[in-house]
């Protein structure tokens, strides 16, 4: 009897008090920000302690001292023709420069193969046999084409973020509910209403998730690229500091690099949620 | 006035034979009426309601409306689908707006109407509300507020209230009672539940499948007095009600073999 008196007292309350926590999902992502951040620290701890006991000898793992004094020497003084702002921003121009290309060729183009049969038949080919290739592999034959200067790591940054931008169009356009577009239909949208009120919309969650994906595809090709043909950018320093085994230098270029890709990923997580907040939703 | 004349769409089956979803169904739905179609699963109601809306072609026959032969889906059919289909990026208040907007009219003057049927459909206190956070009833809600607000001359429900619970659906139906009592607008309405042809129907067609034919038709007048006062519970234990039903029922129960048999 008191068991279930008990139950039937302590049921109602235990729901009412779960009832006005309001947004579960958050509390989980900032518990989620909190762990990331004791890793993070931990394995910063980690290096303090592999590079005091020596783990690994010093040419090898710098101390983060070292590091960071490097990292303002290299700040003010330069590594490899130039200062650690001229190689950053070296590479930061080549990598907007090829997403610039990307988008604006790879978002029409994409948008026109996903409505179009005729323009997905015959672009689909090349584009699937070119990204098919490690871009490392065709560099060679862009330098012989186009030299050793910028205009042919461009060509190569563009080649690597046009496609998955192109794809994330077409697979966007092809997204789109049929009936949200019978509905529209039904309402007397023309076919050009039909595109801007409808289809567009309706890609720009993959068209986001493409663009993702050429950052990603872009900054790792653009390292790549510096590492065998450049005068300037992080890749190139990278190498040039390599080759005289500056350990410390290398580090420093790594971070940069490091700090670039979390900006860019922390940059597009706020765009979504500007541009997109209905995403997943319905 | 629609006018379904001798409609038929095969759909190729990629093993066995074609499927007729449509057989040679002649109908006519005119000014100020409900026709509502029941009938069990796939025997062609939705196949019907879609090639009204011009999202399917037919195979033979012919559909005019006023006249003029459907062809493609356009602005004078208002169609309402039993998924709603809002679109997510604009509020409530647009949504219902967003066929006036298609037709060029001025911002101001589409939020204005837009209102007037927010209010028509009970929803005036959530137009700047995102369609996400709104409940299923109250989506179809704005679902049928923005197929009025470009004045159809017919509307086109394909199970409005087929994914609601049961409670939302009774509100639902009385809704669309008095919205038709006001407007006058003409409506075809599928369902599968014959309660529910029975409550708002003046005409009811009752369908069978395989090949999809309309078997019976029925007039009946619940949905006036349903309208008026809104209430469920006298007009189901009506004698003609409950007679009605058993007799649709049992069409539609009837073993395929006994129908054909009847019909030759
Ligand atoms: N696009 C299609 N392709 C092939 N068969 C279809 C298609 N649409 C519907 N059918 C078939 O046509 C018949 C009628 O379907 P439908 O009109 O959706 O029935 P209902 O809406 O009454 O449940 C069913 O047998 C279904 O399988
Ligand atoms: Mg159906």
């Amino acid at each position: 009897m008191t068991l279930a008196a008990n139950s039937a007292t302590s049921f109602p309350s235990s729901t009412a008090q779960r009832a006005p926590s309001p947004r579960p999902r958050r509390s989980a992502s900032t518990s989620t920000l909190g762990i990331s951040l004791i890793t993070l620290a931990a394995l910063i701890a980690l290096w303090f302690l592999a590079a005091h006991f020596e783990w690994a000898s010093p040419l090898f793992l710098p101390s983060p001292g070292e590091v960071l004094t490097q990292f303002s020497a290299v700040w003010a003084d330069g590594y490899a023709n130039g200062t650690l702002l001229d190689h950053t921003l070296a590479s930061l121009t080549r990598i907007a420069a090829a997403l610039g290309v990307g988008i604006f060729l790879g978002i029409p183009l994409g948008l026109l193969m996903g409505l179009n049969r005729w323009v997905k038949g015959i672009f689909s080919v090349p584009i699937d046999l070119y990204w098919g290739l490690p871009p490392l592999a065709y560099l060679p034959l862009l330098i012989i084409w186009l030299g050793i200067g910028e205009t042919s790591k461009i060509v190569l940054l563009s080649l690597s973020t046009f496609a998955p931008i192109c794809f994330a169009a077409q697979a966007g356009v092809r997204s789109v509910p049929a009936e949200r577009i019978n509905a529209a239909l039904s309402l007397g949208a023309s076919r050009l209403q039909l595109f801007t009120s409808i289809i567009l919309p309706s890609a720009l969650p993959e068209i986001m998730t493409g663009l993702k994906i050429a950052i990603g595809a872009g900054l790792s090709t653009l390292v790549a690229a510096e590492l065998i043909a450049a005068q300037s950018g992080l890749g190139y320093m990278i190498m040039s500091a390599a080759n005289f085994l500056a350990t410390d230098v290398v580090f420093v270029g790594l971070i940069v690099i490091a700090i670039l890709a979390f900006a860019f990923t922390s940059g597009m997580r706020w765009l979504e949620h500007r541009l997109i907040p209905w995403k997943g939703k319905i | 006035m629609l006018r379904i004349r001798d409609a038929s769409v095969t759909f190729p089956a990629s093993d066995g034979p074609d499927v007729h979803a449509l057989d040679h169904v002649s109908l006519d739905i005119a000014p100020d009426s409900i026709v509502v179609a029941v009938g069990a699963s796939g025997c062609g109601k939705s196949t019907l309601l879609n090639a009204i809306a011009g999202f399917l072609p037919l195979s033979e026959g012919s559909i005019t409306l006023d006249g003029k032969e459907i062809v493609a889906p356009g602005g004078d059919r208002g169609v309402v689908f039993q998924k709603d289909t809002l679109l997510p990026w604009a509020n409530v208040l647009d949504n219902v707006a967003l066929g006036l907007k298609y037709r060029g009219m001025s911002r101001g003057e589409r939020h204005e109407r837009s209102r007037r049927l927010l209010e028509l459909v009970g929803l005036a206190d959530f137009a700047e509300k995102p369609p996400y956070e709104l409940s299923g009833g109250m989506r179809q809600r704005v679902g049928i507020a923005r197929a009025l607000a470009t004045d159809p001359k017919i509307l086109l429900m394909d199970e409005p209230f087929g994914a609601l619970d049961s409670l939302t659906r009774e509100t639902m139906q009385q809704l669309l009672a008095s919205v038709w009592a006001k407007t006058g607008k003409q409506i075809l309405f599928i369902t599968h539940s014959i309660e529910e042809a029975l409550m708002l129907g003046t005409t009811i067609v009752v369908m069978s499948p395989r090949p999809g034919r309309i078997v019976a038709r029925f007039d009946a007048d619940f949905v006036r007095d349903f309208a008026e006062r809104g209430d469920i519970g006298p007009i189901q234990s009506h004698p003609r009600f409950i007679e009605l039903r058993q007799e649709i029922r049992s069409l539609i129960h009837q073993p395929e073999g006994a129908r054909t048999g009847t019909l030759q």
